[in-house]
């Protein structure tokens, strides 16, 4: 049995939502950051397979695009979480309640 | 392709490199001023813009990118609006302990990708310009980085500004999934045959997600507050401003030129968010006490009324929104550029640090209090004719859709709450008792000249609306309408 197009396409959603769920239900700064690229990692699944399988190559240039905004937005990132750390000592959410309604 | 159609941003993206070196060469005690020249720089590229034409759409990288009338309106405004955040943040430079010229270049190529986002026709170029634009300000919120509150704003906006371009990009992927193409020509030719497959609406729904995040619209505004609060001024100030204009042509670009058959089905559904929002910034705001958290709710409220141009969807709805932005800008500015001198020194922001403040400074006392009228919308001020403008349109909408008039209580409802907590700001300056300081406050004349600006603008968009109600007409003509 060779993988179609839904194989990619369900992988992708699943990766999706596993990604969501972290970053709703985890409580640590990087985890719900890894979730997140998780996230856009999906997206990049799926633009690759639909690509693919249109045999139209804009999907793969996207995909470029995502993998350097990814890692623009990750060192961006990191940097913010490690200052937080370091003036902190935490990297929890519950402890990010400076400002509230 | 054709490169001499983006010029502008080329330029402003030089001209940002040209102050990371000069700061290279600059003794620490000169950087500020670096700041004056990057105003000066950008100031010089937006009357260049002056001369620009676009009669006829003209297109460069493929198609990808589009210069008309729409996106030049838009370039002009964000120009603008840069000028004078560059202008503010010189002011605010001694708060800030290290990295100044940083700063300043980073709020240009925050502006660079704001003008891209203008002439955005591929969601390819939505997606880069949108994240250059929300990446940028990642930096720009947390830049005070001894101050918690500065990194908490950068931290919440970091989680849920990935979080939103994570939908907006996996709802690109389906939508070309769908259609097999990312430019908005094409999707236009096959939105009618894409438009039954729910793939293709869930997809084009996650991009909403993505655009109402950027535009704070109810449900993705929980952000907004805190951001606005813990943020240098400056940067709120532009984050109010131009991050939230990049986002509302990015909407009315999606959805007037890329997929209008589908757009025409959703008016319920954009009428409901309009609706929410316009509550929710305005009931939320009521209890605060934070200058600058008080006016994060108010841009909540303002993307509300905004998106009752959108709601509407004629030509006089969208041109509405771009008259609304245009004294929304002037308005904001002026209020901002306020606090950013008063709070100088005082923690919290509070509403109290501005009592007496006529007596400390009247030019100040009055830009800020003509602000807080503005945007509450009493005649004879911008603000009022905006909403005049936004009104109308929703009512000839009114015709066809008869749930228009039940927005239209919404909206005058908002209005009516939102008189209360803007004139609380106007009493604090002119009629509180028992403020501490009353040592008159210096203001240096680059500040002067844009609060004197933003007043002219607000007096001259409120008593003779008609040239920018003009060239709103003339710049939605590129959408499809």
């Amino acid at each position: 049995m060779t993988a179609g197009l839904e194989h990619y396409l369900v992988v992708s959603a699943i990766l999706f939502c596993l990604g969501l769920l972290g970053v709703i239900l985890r409580r640590n700064l990087l985890i719900i950051y890894m979730s997140l690229e998780l996230m856009l990692n999906a997206a990049n699944l799926a633009f690759v397979a639909l690509s693919r399988f249109n045999n139209n190559l804009d999907g793969q240039i996207m995909v470029f695009f995502i993998i350097t905004v990814a890692a623009a937005e990750v060192a961006v990132g990191l940097a913010l979480i490690v200052a937080l750390y370091r003036k902190r000592q935490t990297a929890h959410v519950e402890d990010l309640t400076l400002m509230k309604l | 392709m054709n490169l001499s159609l983006s010029i502008l941003e080329f330029a402003v993206i030089g001209a940002g490199l040209a102050i990371l070196l000069a700061d290279l060469w600059t003794p620490v005690p000169q950087k500020r001023n670096l700041g004056y020249a990057a105003a000066a720089a950008v100031g010089l590229i937006f009357l260049a813009s002056m001369l620009m034409q676009a009669a006829a759409p003209a297109y460069a990288f493929e198609k990808m990118y589009v210069l008309d009338g729409l996106a030049l309106f838009f370039k002009r405004f964000f120009l603008f609006a840069a000028v004078i955040v560059l202008v503010m943040s010189v002011e605010f430079a001694d708060r800030i302990e290290a990295g100044i010229a940083e700063y300043y270049a980073l709020i240009m190529f925050a502006l660079a990708g704001m003008m891209f986002a203008a002439s955005a026709n591929d969601f390819i170029l939505v997606f880069v310009s949108l994240e250059l634009i929300t990446v940028t300000f990642y930096v720009l919120t947390s830049f005070q980085r001894g101050r918690l509150h500065s990194l908490e704003a950068g931290v919440k906006y970091l989680i849920l500004g990935a979080l939103a371009s994570a939908f907006l990009v996996y709802g690109i992927a389906l939508v070309f999934g769908v259609a097999n193409t990312t430019n908005f020509g094409e999707l236009m030719g096959s939105a009618r045959v894409a438009s039954a497959r729910p793939v293709f609406l869930l997809g084009l729904l996650l991009v909403l997600v993505g655009l109402g995040f950027k535009i704070a619209a109810f449900p993705f505004q929980i952000w907004a507050p805190d951001v606005y609060q813990g943020s240098p001024a400056p940067t709120t100030a532009f984050l109010a401003v131009g991050s939230k204009a990049a986002g509302f042509i990015l909407l009315l670009r999606v959805l007037f030129s890329a997929v209008p058959e589908i757009t025409v089905n959703w008016t319920k559904l954009l009428m409901v968010i309009a609706g929410m929002t316009i509550l929710y910034g305005n009931l939320c705001a009521i209890p605060q006490r934070n200058l600058k958290r008080l006016l994060g709710y108010s841009s909540i409220a303002h993307a509300g009324y905004m998106l009752l141009g959108v709601a509407a969807m004629n030509s006089a709805g969208s041109s509405a929104i771009l008259y609304y932005l245009g004294a929304y800008l002037f308005t904001v500015l002026a209020a901002f550029t306020v606090i950013c001198v008063v709070m100088r020194g005082v923690e919290g922001d509070d509403i109290s640090a501005v009592a007496g403040l006529h007596q400390r400074s009247p030019l100040l006392a009055a830009s800020l209090s003509l602000a807080m009228v503005s945007l509450a919308g009493i005649p004879p001020l911008a603000g009022f004719f905006g909403k005049f403008l936004l009104l109308k349109a929703v009512v000839e909408k009114g015709a066809t859709q008869p749930g228009c008039y039940w927005l239209i209580a919404v909206a005058i409802l908002g209005v009516v709450i939102s008189l209360y907590y803007y004139l609380g700001v106007v009493r604090a300056i002119y009629w509180s008792k028992g403020s501490a300081e009353l040592s008159d406050i210096k203001v240096s004349w680059p500040i002067q000249v844009s609060l004197y600006a933003c007043i002219a603008a607000m007096f001259y968009l409120g008593l003779f609306p008609d040239r920018l109600v003009n060239i709103a007409m003339e710049a939605v003509k590129a959408l499809k309408l």
